[in-house]
């Protein structure tokens, strides 16, 4: 399996171990957020002591990293609180010092963490996509409507990074005082957040303080949403973000999984119907549960679209692939 | 999961491997206390619930944005009569 789902979760509650990964040289300590069982793909906090050092390298993963607090020697350059890198798998690093010590976000995408003492690239590195920011000075707050339908007022974001294949997003995003959404979220990607500083309450979860985390796999649902005192927080999608919004509490991953289908269906009918159905025009397609769940006043797929009793033979689709039969006769139909 | 970026072959050697098995141990621990403290947050949370259906029939349901809407009574969901997960 890939990442579990590991929601909530506060690295404050544990302690830091040594990194013991060759490479890394000692004054490393690190906690592990989440990892993915199969490639060792990672996320964790990394403490580095005063006087660390390490040598120039790459590792075999795509690393991201940001600097939560401290000050950190790349080379000759000085970094610190906020900022961030993107580095390809296999672009070498110049060396690392950190004279006072300093806290960092590590996030490996797409192995276990490594270094390969280098100063030159590996061959099949794609340099080009090296970028770096001080994510806290250099990008202004733009509002969080990276997608539609999107956030309410409050909930800012900085893109750090996205990526033009799988649409998958890094970004700062920070709640302002006494944020609150009312509604109920899941997604068709994994997300991830860490808490740099602040709280955040959601209904499933309860409230995340600083140095809370998630890996929530897709289709999870997430929400209500509030914050009392505010936060900052770096989150991460690992493919094209879209809200699917609604007020269920109680529906599960298979029927998000499908409701995500039929909307789909609805909104992007041509390019369903050719990769899903394979160019048939289906009239059944997968279940909206907004359309079948039970509510206090039934279910609205049977509420809006009553038979006539009158008419023995009359029906009607009233809702797409749903329909009533005023009697039992069997007949065909033209579709 | 996957973020479909670039991923260079290489061979996992024998402290790479004994690393990452320690750590899936561990993480699985992680994940059993997780699942724990969530089934004992359970009757908070209904009371979450229930106080968010409440809001969206009065203050509003977030559709998109700050646009909101009042959700009427009748199209309240019901619980289903089955067990309920928040922790997959």
């Amino acid at each position: 399996m890939a990442r579990p789902h590991i929601e909530p979760f506060c690295d404050r509650d544990v302690p830091f171990k040594p990194m013991k990964l060759k490479g890394f040289g000692g004054g490393m300590h690190y906690k592990m957020l989440s990892l993915d069982t199969d490639t060792g793909a990672c996320t964790m906090t990394v403490k580095l002591d005063g006087g660390y050092a390490q040598k120039p390298g790459f590792s075999w993963s795509e690393l991201e990293l940001l600097v939560i607090e401290g000050e950190l020697q790349v080379g000759d350059k000085t970094v610190g609180k906020g900022h961030y890198f993107f580095v390809p798998a296999g672009h070498a690093m110049p060396a690392w010092r950190s004279a006072q010590g300093c806290l960092l976000l590590m996030m490996y995408n797409t192995g276990e963490p490594s270094l390969v003492e280098s100063d030159t690239h590996h061959p099949d590195a794609r340099t080009d996509r090296y970028h770096e920011t001080d994510s806290y000075n250099d990008i202004p707050w733009a509002l969080g409507n990276v997608t539609k339908p999107n956030v309410a007022s409050g909930c800012l974001i900085k893109l750090l990074n996205f990526n033009d294949r799988s649409h998958a997003l890094t970004f700062l995003y920070c709640m302002t005082p006494h944020f609150w959404q009312d509604n109920i979220s899941y997604h068709d990607c994994a997300e991830e957040s860490y808490h740099l500083w602040g709280d955040s309450w959601m209904m499933q979860f309860g409230t995340v303080p600083t140095g809370g985390y998630f890996w929530r796999p897709a289709y999870i649902n997430h929400g209500a949403f509030a914050s009392e005192l505010g936060c900052i927080a770096l989150g991460r999608t690992d493919s094209k973000l879209f809200n699917h919004f609604h007020y269920n509490p109680w529906s599960t991953v298979e029927e998000n999984q499908a409701r995500a289908a039929a909307r789909t269906a609805e909104r992007d009918p041509l390019l369903y119907r050719w990769i899903v159905q394979h160019g048939h025009n289906h009239p059944h397609g997968p279940e909206d549960f907004e359309d079948t769940m039970q509510r206090i006043g039934g279910s609205r797929k049977y509420r809006s679209v009553q038979p006539d009793k009158n008419k023995p033979f009359a029906h009607s689709h009233g809702q797409h692939g749903q329909h009533h039969h005023g009697d039992d006769k069997a007949h065909d139909h033209d579709h | 999961m996957s973020f479909q970026n670039l991923f260079i072959p290489h061979q996992r050697n024998k402290e790479e491997r004994q690393w990452l098995d320690e750590e899936i141990a561990e993480q699985q621990l992680r994940y059993q206390a997780i699942v724990k403290a969530m089934e004992e947050l359970a009757p908070t949370r209904e009371r979450w619930y229930a106080e968010f259906l409440d809001r969206i029939q009065t203050r509003g349901f977030n559709v998109d944005g700050d646009m909101r809407v009042k959700i009427q009574h009748e199209d309240i969901p019901l619980r289903p009569d089955r067990p309920h997960k928040v922790v997959y």
